[in-house]
């Protein structure tokens, strides 16, 4: 007999689930996979994983994955199996219905970091070109949308200066709001590496992640700020290297722009920022705020990474525009070893920076509002494209929920549950007239849906990933997609549908197209990458096989200097208060994959069966808690329920979760403040209180209460 | 292609809730508060120039010609050079001139 789980065929691919984008060699037996072996070759990893690659690929076949497009009239109907035909053309018709009847602008369409380079690109195409306006959004929105803002601002590039391996030529390396060693585990394999061989490492986070103590890590100096106190403690940081003359002044003279760097230091080197003025705000140890300093400043190669503990927040973009002066005043930028690194959450998070599935710019993060760049991509689509910025995804809700937006093409994407303010995002949802979704499984969204569109998994699908240090790898398809179309085919076709005629041979084709309009990418191709594995951006003529440590000569600016920006420290209007005494933050851990679409439907749950609440000793204490009590925890914004775990990780005041299961709903109490410049939600700061409750009120009741609460 | 200039019913409703424009400008200006007037102004200006639906612009500025009472002084000044193309600057991105 042969046998079962053995191999006939291989194919190289990427792994979908966070930004290190793992290749592995996805090994099948007919149409099954029966095992993923990380691949050597992999520039990204190196033959090394993480059990979320090796064993989380089991969601693909799991028994609730929708097979059929389905449709319905109304959000009390049950859903119907209809023929692709059929849900295409209900689709088409309904955004075309609705458009006559609100105006152009009344739909709008978000991708997802899920999804490849390639449907992105014609995600934004689809509004831009097909929907006639600018309200493309993705899912960066609510994760790193203040990284492209906060480095374009000051470096140039709103992408990691380094790839991976620089790492090991880092002598200190500064991890603020980012827990690598549980997010991004391959990465962060390779930074214990550096750290036992003598690094040394500064650690920004509210709480005592496994980054900073755990085998093989352990942080020199560890400054475990309130939650919100991020811009703070970075300028105050910044005043030490300023008062002590800690500043790399050839580096500024040579690169960046000098008048402003006199600006910066004015502001930063004020008194107010003296670290024994922000020690006590911030709740950390000025002399900590010192050794920091030194530290960072004293090199010789000091390195940045940083995650959505600086992004989540409502002065995101500010902190990240806070470490990209921080790089440039102590010359920390232009060589390995050094550099400002955003470390992304879901694959594809750079992918989907780069490819213009924003309102304001095209692909290469050109503005709509540059009449050049537009003409460009009116030549290649021949149509005439809105001129203005659209609405960005938290703005269309806020729309619908007005009544001036009605309709919205949604893909792979989740935000009843991912987005901040449940209550919010549900009324929104009930506002509109046609909500399209396209995914693997019936999401929380898809309660208030009216067409499905099935998806097809990154196994089912050809295309490529950015990861989170710019490089470009193929995804390939392992299966045939199991509902008939790949992504990228469901995307044109409802294009077609639509009244725009176009169509592709392979999604090579797409990234052919991205090529002629994105200058970062002029030179990718299916074929390079097939060639030589995979490729960094920027690649082009001058880089034919990609970049590996930008800024090197001069940054992508107009100037071709750095800039400081301003960053005063503004304390999030989300306070605590008698009734709200505790800090709320929220994080991720290394089994699961965000909102756990995917690793939920695997044997990894095992693993995290549960979101929990941590809460320090001393608070459980003074609530008559005890280690796996239930609790209830509330904010201005709702409740939730779930068991509390007595954790030496956070400090008193502070309370933490992870929002991985539906069930728990954290953005049920999430807050609705988002950051100044790109509306990123304020994750990491929601007061709240908590209370030991016994027994949790049935799911179902909560759900109507919830519902109530949004009607 | 010729959707983009098709009419826009409905065109009279405001895009979204008042409250939410009016914080999201105040918070634009806190960001900007540290730089000198000029160039506080001009920086509000570029970002909702930028960055902010049409719409929601209209929404700000018609506001501000009804009093804009809840917006930051700075915010109004920035928001104002909206209304004179001299400010405009096609493309511009990044820190407010000097
Ligand atoms: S989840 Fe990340 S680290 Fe783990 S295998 Fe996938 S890409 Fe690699």
């Amino acid at each position: 007999m042969p046998n079962p789980i053995k191999p006939e065929k291989s194919v190289v691919t990427t792994c979908a689930y966070c930004g290190v984008g793992c290749g592995f060699k996805a090994e099948t037996r007919g149409e099954k996979i029966v095992r993923m072996i990380p691949w050597k070759e992999g520039k990204a990893n190196h033959g090394h994983s993480c059990i979320k690659g090796r064993f989380a690929y089991d969601y693909y076949n799991a028994p609730d994955r929708v097979l059929t497009p389905l449709i319905r009239a109304s959000i009390d109907d049950p859903w119907k199996s209809v023929s692709w035909e059929e849900a295409f053309a209900y689709a088409a018709g309904e955004f075309k219905r609705i458009q006559a009847k609100f105006g152009v602008k009344s739909i709008g369409a978000v991708s997802s970091s899920r999804c490849t380079n390639e449907e992105i690109f014609l995600t934004q195409k689809l509004a831009r070109a097909v929907l006639g306006n600018n309200n493309i959004d993705n899912c960066a929105r609510i994760c790193h949308s203040p990284t492209q803002f906060g480095l374009t601002q000051t470096i140039g590039a709103g992408a990691a200066s380094q790839h991976f391996d620089s790492i090991l030529q880092a002598d200190v390396i500064m991890i603020v709001g980012a827990n690598p060693t549980e997010g991004h585990p391959v990465f962060g394999s390779l930074m214990k590496r550096r750290i036992r061989e003598g690094a040394r490492l500064i650690v920004i986070d509210p709480r005592k992640t496994e980054t900073v103590e755990s085998a093989h890590c352990k942080a020199d100096v560890h400054l475990a700020i309130r939650p919100g106190t991020n811009v703070a403690i970075l300028d105050s940081i910044a005043h030490v290297i300023v008062r002590e003359k800690l500043y790399n002044e050839a580096f500024v003279h040579a690169r960046c722009e000098v008048a402003e760097f006199e600006n910066w230091k004015a502001l930063v080197g004020d008194d107010k920022y003296a670290p024994e003025v922000i020690g006590p705000i911030a709740n950390v140890d000025p002399a900590d705020i010192r050794r920091a300093a030194r530290l960072y400043a004293g090199g010789p190669n000091s390195t940045i990474y940083y995650g959505l503990g600086v992004t989540e927040h409502s002065q995101g973009s500010t902190g990240v525009m806070c470490l990209g002066n921080l790089g440039l005043s102590c010359g920390m930028l232009g060589r390995e070893g050094v550099g400002v690194n955003p470390l992304r959450g879901q694959g594809n998070v750079q992918g989907g920076s780069c490819l213009g599935s924003w309102p304001h710019v095209f692909s290469g993060y050109r503005f709509v509002t540059d009449h050049a760049t537009r003409s460009s991509f009116e030549a290649e689509w021949g149509v005439t494209l809105d001129a203005e910025p659209g609405l960005r995804l938290p703005n269309m809700l806020d729309a619908a929920v007005a009544g001036s937006f009605k309709g919205m093409y949604i893909m792979g994407e989740d935000p009843v549950q991912s987005d901040p303010n449940q209550h919010h995002v549900i009324a929104a949802m009930k506002n509109m007239e046609c909500v399209v979704l396209h995914d693997l499984f019936l999401n929380e969204t898809s309660k208030y849906a009216h067409v499905f569109f099935p998806g097809s998994s990154s196994l089912e699908k050809d295309g490529t990933f950015t990861n989170a240090e710019r490089r470009v790898s193929r995804v390939r398809k392992v299966i045939e997609p199991l509902a008939g179309l790949q992504d990228w085919e469901i995307t044109v076709k409802f294009m077609n549908a639509l009244g725009y005629e176009l169509s592709y041979d392979n999604p090579g084709e797409v990234l052919d197209e991205i090529a002629r309009l994105s200058p970062n990418y002029s030179g990718m191709s299916f074929a390079l990458i097939d060639q030589i594995g995979s490729a960094q951006w920027p690649c082009n003529k001058d880089a034919p096989q990609g970049t590996e440590v930008l800024h090197r000569e001069k940054f992508p600016r107009a100037n071709g200097l750095g800039t400081f920006m301003l960053t005063d420290y503004v304390p999030t209007a989300e306070r605590t208060s008698d009734r709200f005494p505790l800090l709320l933050t929220t994080g991720r851990i290394l089994t699961q994959y965000n909102v756990g679409t995917q690793t939920r439907r695997t044997p990894n749950s095992v693993w995290h069966p549960e979101d929990v609440l941590e809460i320090n000793e001393q608070d459980a204490i003074a609530r008559g808690l005890q280690d796996g009590d239930w609790v209830q925890m509330s904010s201005r914004f709702g409740q939730i329920q779930l068991r509390a775990r007595i954790s030496e990780r956070v400090n008193p005041g502070v309370v933490y979760t992870t929002f991985h299961h539906a069930k728990s709903k954290a953005n049920a109490v999430t807050s609705d403040l988002s950051d100044w410049a790109t509306n990123c939600p304020e994750y990491k700061v929601t007061a709240v209180d908590v209370v030991r409750i016994r027994v949790p009120t049935g799911t179902a009741s909560l759900e109507a209460a919830r519902l109530e609460a949004a009607e | 292609m010729a959707q983009t200039n098709s009419p826009t019913q409905g065109a009279e409703m405001p895009v979204m809730a008042l409250d939410r424009i009016l914080s999201m400008a105040n918070q634009i200006g806190d960001f900007f508060a540290p730089y000198p007037p000029e160039r506080r102004a001009e920086g509000i200006r570029n970002h909702l120039r930028t960055y902010w639906d049409p719409r929601m612009r209209d929404q700000l500025l018609q506001h501000i010609a009804a009093g804009g009472a809840g917006l930051a002084a700075p915010v109004i000044a920035g928001a104002k050079l909206l209304q004179d193309e001299a400010h405009a600057k096609p493309g511009y991105y990044g820190p407010p001139k000097a």
